[in-house]
């Protein structure tokens, strides 16, 4: 315990180091980015029907959230917010806390993201196994060829194709948003059902989008693990199958641990095209408007959660392995 | 149920705030959101309305200033009266914006001096006489109305002594004008705690994905608003418009850009239709006058021969735009309005290989192995810029690429990231020819201020105008301060482009024949198509929509609703 304590610290202090490199970074990045988003927002006021002078009063207004000073006391006053847990003022939905934005959009992206990836997982996982070991067999063909198949397919065009067949083909689902707007919202069943059914086509679509992933490790490493000495020793020795099928997923699933922490580190990211593609707001589209936008603070803020999320994600994935792998155990005691 | 999307914003926000004046708001213009009167865009008349908060009005002859009777019957929808101290409280949240008829500096243009409550019911605003415009009316009608008695405190009890002593000269002036500036973010932020409308609607809830408003019943012409309800539908690009349309949800979509194979499907489906307007918005492409051999009007003349606008238009917006019959510097519709005959005195500049290979010998251009190069020989080749997510700009530009290329001029498109990017670049002078929109009216001082305003050097200053050389201080166009217009000698388009503002209407139409002439003489840009503002009706539900070429098509259909156009079907 004593070990898995230190490693923490450890952990912690590697990851703060490593938010704040990434932190200047981004800042960096992000205020170089060149364009002008006043005279982008005067021309569509001025296509409204202001005057070039109106327009630019508007403007002024509008754009009087823009961080004023040097890029070296900007950055002093980010930092310094930083430290305070102040992501500071959004320039797109002014007089809000990037925070605030972040979190509405993150609620739209975590849940459905999260419950894809932890649906494609498990049966990616469960899949891949069975696929290995009847590796010769008609049903691991299948179940590799399926995993190959929906690998090589894009998000967005599975995700067409998905809208396609149960929003026009058979109607039976919602073509976009979060929930019915005449149900009243709260923790009722009409709600929640409701949330549910309009969740349904972007979990699915990125389930299926990434299951093919984890069914081609799994089976890959499953086929490693089954080749490898322990195994051979515990057929000779006479061990019960299960058993014996406790070694190799025990041993084959660690690698995917990595990816898993990995991959629901990036869920911070958002998944862009099946949030454009059923209107889920998340925090992939919050992203790209902020960049079109120019919204300094946002994209600082979205990078920071994304860049935090994988930091953490790392931590966990490496303490997990310390629990359920002996070796990094030992390792890290003998150390 | 009446279901349709908001054209001013893509993605419904559930944190927008109820305050007009905020960019993400929950503030829908016709709808829960409203005006004093909505401009019918008069082709010449800018003063031409439909009522809204105010129910009639007088205008003085010479524009000096507006008297608005306001609707008699009209309550918010909390049930107090609409009253005229919600007015004048709501043009001193519009002077901290400083957009529209409203700002602390008494010399800007078709600005307000003075607010006078008559009665509960009737209110007076005056025109600074230092500036004078003639869209000052329609700055005054298109003012966000609010509840003073909601937002009161956003404003400081001694706001109007304030903005009076702003108005002044000295210190004190301009500490009160900073106070006033100050708001300006109070304002913008400002969030009642809950909707309180004016207009037939007011909302009930929103998610991410709908706006849920329902009648206000308070309204004053709430008999004869057809639904009960509305949806707005969040949408973040025209994909899912086009969706939506195809689906038959949607009973009002306005402009929205459309392929033409979508289209087809979308009229498919029953009870769809379309309805045709006039759109003052036309799409040009614009010369960098800095840059060789754009300087000379004769290379900018051969280009535009070689162009086939109708093929241009037909592969970049067949849906949506009209080729140019002209360069004039204003949609044929406007051109044909303010100068009747003499319209068809401007060069139409055809595809004629003749006449644009007399116009690049003029220029000294040279021509060798079919392909024009430059008077000194060397290479030329005409790069067209244009920002990647504008896709009916990108198909123009490669039409007008091919054209060229076709003609021996060697051409190419070069496509910018985003718009923010492309207009920083633009403003830079780093483009040859840009793609950039014109005819921004129907004001026709905003009109001219697109090809002779501040993207031309001309730029007005507390009244006074000053032109800054090719390449400084925004120039990009690079137009010199005066060009020789055959039949009217040499002229400085910047100044006649600025006394549309304050000429009266017999004034306006001879310096618009001046200008168009100057315009289509020495092509600062190629004008490629008109749009048309092309609206999505659907008929399954209500009728009464308004039909092509009406004088509210431009409005929203919220405005529709209010004035009780809109029928529920049999």
């Amino acid at each position: 315990m004593k070990q898995i304590a230190r490693r923490l610290a450890g952990h912690l202090a590697r990851g703060l180091a490593m938010i704040l490199v990434v932190t200047t970074i981004s800042f960096l990045i992000i205020r170089s980015i060149p364009g002008d988003p006043m005279a982008a927002k005067a021309q569509k006021l001025m296509e409204q029907g202001m005057s070039p002078e109106q327009a630019d009063r508007a403007v002024a207004v509008l754009y009087g959230f823009l961080p004023s000073g040097g890029m070296w006391d900007q950055y002093v006053d980010y930092m310094t917010g930083l430290a305070r847990l102040d992501l500071g003022q959004s320039l797109t939905v002014p007089g809000t806390g990037v925070s605030t934005v972040l979190l509405g959009a993150a609620q739209w992206t975590v849940l459905p993201v999260l419950a894809g990836t932890l649906l494609s997982f498990l049966l990616g996982v469960t899949m891949g196994v069975y696929a290995a070991i009847k590796r010769s067999g008609k049903l691991g063909d299948a179940l590799a060829v399926s995993g190959s198949l929906l690998h090589g397919v894009p998000q967005y065009v599975l995700a067409m194709l998905l809208a396609a067949i149960f929003t026009t083909l058979i109607p039976i689902l919602p073509a976009g948003g979060t929930a019915d707007i005449m149900i009243e919202p709260g923790f009722n069943a009409p709600y929640i059902g409701s949330l549910i059914e309009h969740a349904t086509l972007p979990v699915v679509t990125y389930a299926l989008a990434s299951y093919g992933g984890w069914i081609l490790a799994m089976k890959s490493s499953v086929v490693t693990v089954l080749g490898d000495d322990f195994i051979l020793a515990a057929e000779l020795r006479g061990l019960k199958r299960s058993f014996i099928f406790r070694y190799v997923a025990r041993n084959a699933i660690l690698p995917l641990f990595t990816i898993l922490a990995l991959s629901i580190g990036l869920l911070f990211g958002g998944a862009i095209f099946i949030e454009k593609i059923f209107n889920y707001p998340g925090l992939g589209l919050l992203l790209i408007d902020s960049i079109s936008g120019r919204d300094y603070a946002l994209m600082g803020g979205a990078f920071l959660l994304i860049t935090v999320a994988i930091i953490i994600a790392n931590i966990a994935a490496d303490l997990l392995y310390t629990v359920i792998d002996p070796r990094v155990r030992d390792g890290a005691e003998s150390s | 149920m009446y279901t349709t999307i908001d054209g001013f914003k893509p993605g419904l926000d559930v944190n927008g705030p109820f305050n007009p004046y905020h960019p993400k708001a929950n503030a829908f213009r016709g709808y829960n959101s409203m005006w004093l009167g909505w401009s019918k865009n008069h082709l010449t008349d800018p003063n031409q309305f439909y009522p809204g908060i105010a129910a009639s009005w007088d205008i003085a002859p010479d524009n000096s200033s507006i008297t608005l009777h306001l609707q008699p019957n009209n309550k918010w929808s909390d049930g107090k009266p609409v009253t005229a101290e919600d007015v004048r409280f709501s043009i001193g949240l519009a002077y901290t914006q400083g957009s529209t008829a409203y700002s602390i500096d008494p010399s800007a243009s078709g600005v307000a001096s003075d607010i006078e409550v008559i009665d509960d019911k009737t209110i007076k605003v005056t025109q600074s006489a230092e500036n004078p415009s003639v869209t000052f009316v329609r700055g005054v009608m298109e003012t966000f109305i609010v509840p003073a008695h909601v937002w009161t405190g956003v404003l400081p009890a001694d706001f109007w002594d304030k903005l009076k002593t702003a108005r002044g000269d000295g210190p004190e002036a301009e500490a009160a004008g900073a106070e006033i500036t100050g708001l300006a973010e109070k304002v913008l932020t400002f969030a009642p705690p809950k909707d309180v409308s004016a207009g037939p609607f007011v909302l009930q809830r929103v998610n991410p994905g709908e706006a849920l408003l329902v009648k206000n019943k308070n309204f004053y012409n709430a008999a004869n608003v057809a639904p009960d309800q509305v949806k707005f539908l969040n949408y973040t690009g025209n994909e899912q418009i086009w969706n939506y349309l195809v689906a038959g949800k949607l009973d009002n979509a306005p402009f929205t850009a459309v392929p033409a194979d979508v289209m087809k499907r979308i009229t498919q489906t029953p009870g769809n239709g379309v309805a045709r307007g006039f759109s003052p918005v036309a799409v040009s492409m614009a010369f960098n006058q800095s840059k060789k051999p754009y300087d000379d009007v004769h290379v900018r003349r051969g280009l535009a021969h070689l162009i086939n606008r109708e093929e241009v238009t037909k592969i970049a917006s067949p849906e949506g735009g009209v080729a140019a019959a002209t360069t004039s510097g204003m949609h044929q519709r406007a051109t044909e309005a303010w100068l009747g005959a003499e319209a068809g005195s401007l060069e139409p500049y055809k595809v004629d290989a003749a006449k644009a290979e007399e116009e690049f010998k003029a220029a000294g251009m040279k021509k060798a192995d079919g392909k024009w190069a430059l008077p000194d020989g060397k290479p030329w080749k005409v790069t067209i810029n244009a920002p990647a997510p504008f896709s009916d700009w990108v198909s123009g530009a490669k039409a007008v690429t091919s054209q060229l290329n076709e003609a021996g001029v060697d051409a190419e498109v070069v496509t910018v990231a985003d718009y923010p990017l492309y207009l920083e670049e633009l403003a830079a002078g780093k483009y040859d020819l840009g793609f950039w929109l014109t005819a921004l009216g129907p004001a026709p001082y905003n009109i001219y201020q697109r090809l002779y305003g501040p993207a031309n050097g001309w730029e007005l200053l507390a009244g006074k105008l000053k032109h800054h050389a090719p390449g400084k201080n925004g120039n990009w166009m690079g137009s010199p301060e005066t060009i020789d217009v055959e039949g009217l000698g040499k002229v400085n388009p910047g100044e006649l482009a600025v006394k549309l503002n304050s000429a009266p209407e017999a004034e306006q139409k001879a310096i618009i024949g001046q200008l168009a002439k100057a315009a289509n003489q020495d092509l600062p840009v190629i004008q490629l198509w008109d749009y048309v503002n092309t609206q999505f009706i659907n008929t399954s539900r209500f009728t009464g929509f308004p039909k092509d070429e009406h004088d509210s098509l431009r409005l929203t259909s919220g405005v529709w609703l209010q004035l009780g156009m809109i029928k529920k079907k049999q």
